[in-house]
């Protein structure tokens, strides 16, 4: 079976030898192409090859057309980014300084014909056409309570969110929802087939139950509506989210959940059963300070909470660059071993 | 009354609700309660009830930390300038981003707490070197040196607290200040401040906010 197929197997509960083992390199792919991140991030065609070669090289299952968080907000304005060689970017100057700047904000009508679109395009025709038929190929998108943090800084969002006025704040929301909306039309056409939905404001980490439903959930809604939920995989941004699993199965119709390292993975594994797929997720995190074999030992702990009963993946976290050639190894040799089906 | 006083700020606060904060306050007021009794009777102790709430309570949320840093900064803000005599700082604190990171809200929480908490705290803003959080603590006389990293590398890389360690011990400066540091990756992996070289962190900003007005103490205490 590809690895498309042993997706495609987990996601429905049918037979397969294993499980799917995602893996998310992006900013060593800088290195794997021997250029520093702001060359790699200016070429499609150099983010493309450093996924497919690191994919050749680690074995896992997926490649990723993302180049980097707040790539985003440069459809919406945002031209500076801060580059730095040791890990992801930053965005470095936020396209709303002010309320006057959310009226000024335009969400172009056709994405695709934006040139921030140029070379994520060009990287997805380069996936699509050397592994589209046979591996995922995920994309990122930003949920529209999310957007807003990258536009305007996470201190000046959560001001407008819980204090500023709701007008201005529905305005915002409106148009990061129409984007979120353009973004996952335009990525599933390019031929992404995984979308990750990065809704932090959809956990009980960021804002209590209340909130969740009458405000987080709703805006969900919004994203999700005209473009269903195929290929979305439900993802807090690594925040745990166990408490939001069943109000959004139920309301979002979403069939795949990305679960928190610091989740409990059994609790995730029986609310979701067998109605969705269950990614367990390693702390990769800590897992820079792991040998080897503390690292097999934790893969083989996730994969044998979570593989019984089908509709299960292994995960990573972001993947720092910090992390060795070895633990990645390790990891990945672990997954496949201890996700074995048959 | 200031039992009642008491739990209707609390309230509020744990609603996140800014303005009922504030009505409660001036009901506080109008019944004749002072502004140092407001201060140092309602508004620190809600802090404090709210770092005990979010080390119990699995369900407490960034929000309410949010807005319990900015609840007690704007009240005790306001009971200043009516203060009899200006109150006694506890200690100094500066604290900024580390370098190659862009992320304020952690440290802006933590601020928001620690005004409160009768802290001066001065503020580097974010992307600041390392070099720069020593020579401003050196010249502000600072016990603490507060760093907030949000993403991986600025958290474990060379130029964040590792260097401020490092250039602690070079200068023989590392008796006279404690470093605090907080931010996602530490909430990862609990043992990741100690191999950046910090001497303290917590998990949640409200709670780094406790961590550091006790390094505070201990330093004025040698």
């Amino acid at each position: 079976m590809t690895p498309l197929e042993i997706l495609s197997a987990a996601i429905a509960g049918r037979p397969a030898p294993r499980i799917p083992v995602f893996c998310n390199l992006l900013d060593q792919g800088a290195w794997e192409m021997g250029v520093s991140q702001e060359e790699y991030y200016a070429s499609g065609e150099m983010v493309a090859q450093g996924q497919l070669r690191m994919r050749g090289y680690y074995g896992h299952d997926n490649v990723w057309s993302l180049f980097y968080v707040g790539k985003e907000v440069e459809f919406l304005g945002c031209n500076k980014i801060l580059f730095t060689e040791g890990g992801a970017p930053n965005v470095a100057d936020f396209v709303i300084k002010s309320y006057d700047d959310i009226a000024r904000l335009e969400v172009p009508d056709d994405i695709t014909a934006h040139p921030a679109w140029t070379e994520i395009g060009t990287c997805l025709r380069i996936l699509k056409q050397e592994v589209g038929a046979t591996h995922p190929i995920c994309a990122y998108i930003t949920a529209s309570t999310t957007l807003p943090a990258l536009l305007m800084g996470m201190d000046k969002w959560m001001e407008l969110l819980l204090t500023g006025p709701a007008d201005i704040r529905d305005e915002l929301l409106r148009k990061c929802s129409i984007f979120c909306q353009k973004q996952i039309a335009a990525y599933r056409a390019a031929g992404a087939n995984v979308l990750i939905y990065s809704t932090p404001f959809g956990s009980t980490s960021f804002v209590g139950m209340k909130r969740f439903m009458n405000f987080s959930l709703p805006w969900m809604q919004k994203d999700l509506a005209a473009g269903g939920t195929a290929g979305i995989v439900y993802y807090c941004g690594m925040a745990p989210f166990n408490t939001v699993i069943r109000p959004v199965m139920s309301e979002l119709g979403i069939g795949a959940y990305y679960i928190s390292p610091m989740a409990d993975l059994a609790e995730a594994k029986a609310i979701i059963g067998t109605k969705g797929l269950t990614c367990g997720v390693i702390d990769d995190i800590k897992m820079i300070r792991w040998t080897p074999e503390e690292t097999r030992a934790e893969v083989k702990r996730i994969c044998e909470l979570g593989k019984q009963g089908g509709h299960f993946l292994f995960g990573t976290g972001i993947m720092p660059q910090a992390l060795s050639d070895q633990n990645i190894k390790a990891m990945l040799k672990a997954a496949f071993d201890y996700g074995r089906l048959e | 009354m200031l039992d009642a006083i008491i739990k209707a700020y609390n309230e509020a606060v744990f609603e996140t609700d800014k303005d009922a904060a504030f009505e409660v306050v001036a009901q506080a007021l109008a019944a004749g309660m002072t502004p140092e009794d407001i201060v140092f009777n309602v508004v620190i102790p809600a802090v404090e009830e709210m770092m005990s709430h979010i080390t119990k309570d699995p369900d407490a949320n960034l929000a309410q930390h949010f807005m319990t840093a900015q609840i007690a900064s704007a009240v005790t803000e306001k009971m200043l300038e009516k203060f009899q005599h200006p109150p006694e700082t506890i200690g100094q604190l500066v604290i900024g981003t580390a370098f190659g990171d862009l992320h304020s809200l952690g440290k802006r929480i933590v601020i928001g707490c620690l005004k409160a908490m009768m802290v001066n705290v001065i503020d580097l803003g974010v992307n600041v070197p390392a070099e720069r959080f020593v020579d401003e603590a050196i010249k502000h006389n600072a016990q603490v040196i507060g760093i907030s990293a949000m993403m991986v590398h600025s958290a474990i890389g060379e130029e964040g607290c590792r260097k401020v360690r490092r250039i602690l011990r070079e200068r023989g400066l590392e008796d006279r200040f404690r470093i605090v540091v907080g931010g996602a990756p530490y909430r990862f992996d609990e043992q990741l401040y100690k191999v950046v070289g910090a001497d303290g962190w917590a998990a949640d900003a409200v709670n780094g906010a406790k961590v550091i007005v006790d390094m505070i103490r201990e330093v004025k205490a040698l």
